[in-house]
């Protein structure tokens, strides 16, 4: 398969997963600013990297890998460029009527909020697991074994979730 | 809150997106190559510019020792103590070089798709290594206050003994004092923030920082 091919497949199979990278930058970034310079940043290196990608791995392994070390290091970078060229609607924007409810979007975004609190990797592993990712693959992305990812998960859920019901009371 | 309450929250959202006009192919393609020149000034700023400071020094601690250089042939070994001198901060220069340019190698030679522990384990340690460098330049601090020892001085004058000679050696002990104690583990330690305080070292702290952070969460 020659390059272009293979990044036009890339293309597509981002544009599948546009939804993960939206979750992750919600998750690392405060600002809309600061949520499109990160997308806009991830898209590229997945994109640019596309050519080192295996096709023979699972896709969504190697794009968790790649936009959360991306995610995870622009949020520890204290300067930031702003250079960003702003999402169009079509790009991000979630249309008003495809969410269930007005609730769906406030529980979520508290549920963000509290997940911004955390320190970046308890962050990745989190939204690995929200995103029903197994053990053994969240393992393999965040690089620890699975008996620690298991712990990890069920301190970091509890703690949430206590974070959850101080804010709703 | 039940167990399973926060995932709900989470897939209800997934789900809202996977229903929302996520994404345009045609405008997408047009914006890739905006994204690619955006990237390309965005790249000085972000990932790289660890090595492109990086850079910097190396061309700079060239310079530095071409400078050096033009000194000790100039001076064509007349003053030992001088061209000795020279030599050694030229050495001790040259060593930081090799380490800087050993690190812009291994910053190319980073892979995001590796797990995040490594990669992020490999980006903090190059950052936090900027210390170790330090360290290194430290020892060439005696060599400055011994370029412009002669023997007539040390013969007929005794300002020397008296003043130039322990100098040199307080600055010997101060500073392989330093090359043994600027390190990881003393991050904590009063003297080290002291030192380390300027804004131009937080980005190493916070690295430090990040690397105790790793470990621990390697550890549980």
């Amino acid at each position: 398969m020659d390059t272009r091919t293979e990044q036009n497949d890339i293309l597509n199979l981002i544009s599948a997963n546009m939804g993960i990278i939206k979750k992750i930058c919600y998750s690392f970034c405060f600002t809309e600013t600061d949520r499109e310079d990160l997308a806009q940043e991830i898209i590229f290196v997945l994109w640019k990297g596309s050519t080192k990608y295996n096709f023979d791995f699972k896709f969504s392994t190697w794009m968790y890998k790649v936009a959360l070390n991306v995610a995870i290091s622009h949020y520890r970078n204290a300067k930031r460029s702003r250079a960003t060229i702003p999402f169009t609607k079509t790009h991000l924007e979630i249309a008003d009527q495809s969410l269930d409810s007005p609730d769906t979007e406030v529980n979520f975004n508290l549920l963000q909020r509290h997940i911004s609190t955390l320190k970046e990797l308890d962050k990745a592993l989190i939204i690995l697991y929200f995103e029903e990712k197994s053990y053994k693959e969240i393992a393999e992305i965040i690089g620890i074994s699975e008996t620690n990812v298991a712990t990890k998960v069920s301190r970091i859920k509890e703690r949430l979730k206590q974070n959850m019901l101080n804010t709703i009371k | 809150m039940e167990d399973t309450k926060l995932e709900e929250i989470w897939k209800a959202y997934s789900r809202a997106m996977a229903d929302a006009k996520v994404l345009n192919r045609q405008s997408w393609s047009v914006n890739i190559k905006t994204f690619e020149y955006l990237q390309m000034h965005k790249a000085k700023s972000k990932l790289k510019s660890l090595g492109n400071f990086k850079k910097w020094a190396v061309l700079l601690g060239i310079l530095w020792v071409l400078l050096l250089g033009t000194f000790v042939y100039g001076n064509d070994f007349r003053n030992m103590y001088f061209s000795i001198s020279v030599m050694m901060i030229m050495i001790f220069t040259i060593i930081a070089i090799a380490v800087y340019i050993k690190h812009i190698v291994l910053i190319n030679q980073i892979n995001l798709s590796e797990s995040i522990i490594e990669v992020q384990e490999k980006l903090a340690e190059l950052q936090a290594s900027t210390i170790n460098i330090v360290r290194i330049l430290w020892l060439q601090m005696p060599f400055y206050s011994t370029f412009f020892w002669s023997s007539q001085w040390m013969a007929r004058d005794i300002k020397f003994w008296l003043i130039s000679f322990p100098v040199t050696l307080l600055l010997i002990a101060l500073t392989t004092w330093l090359y043994m104690n600027i390190s990881y583990r003393n991050v904590d330690k009063r003297w080290f923030r002291i030192l380390f305080g300027g804004i131009e070292w937080v980005p190493v702290i916070n690295a430090i920082d990040y690397l105790k952070e790793i470990e621990d969460f390697k550890n549980g």
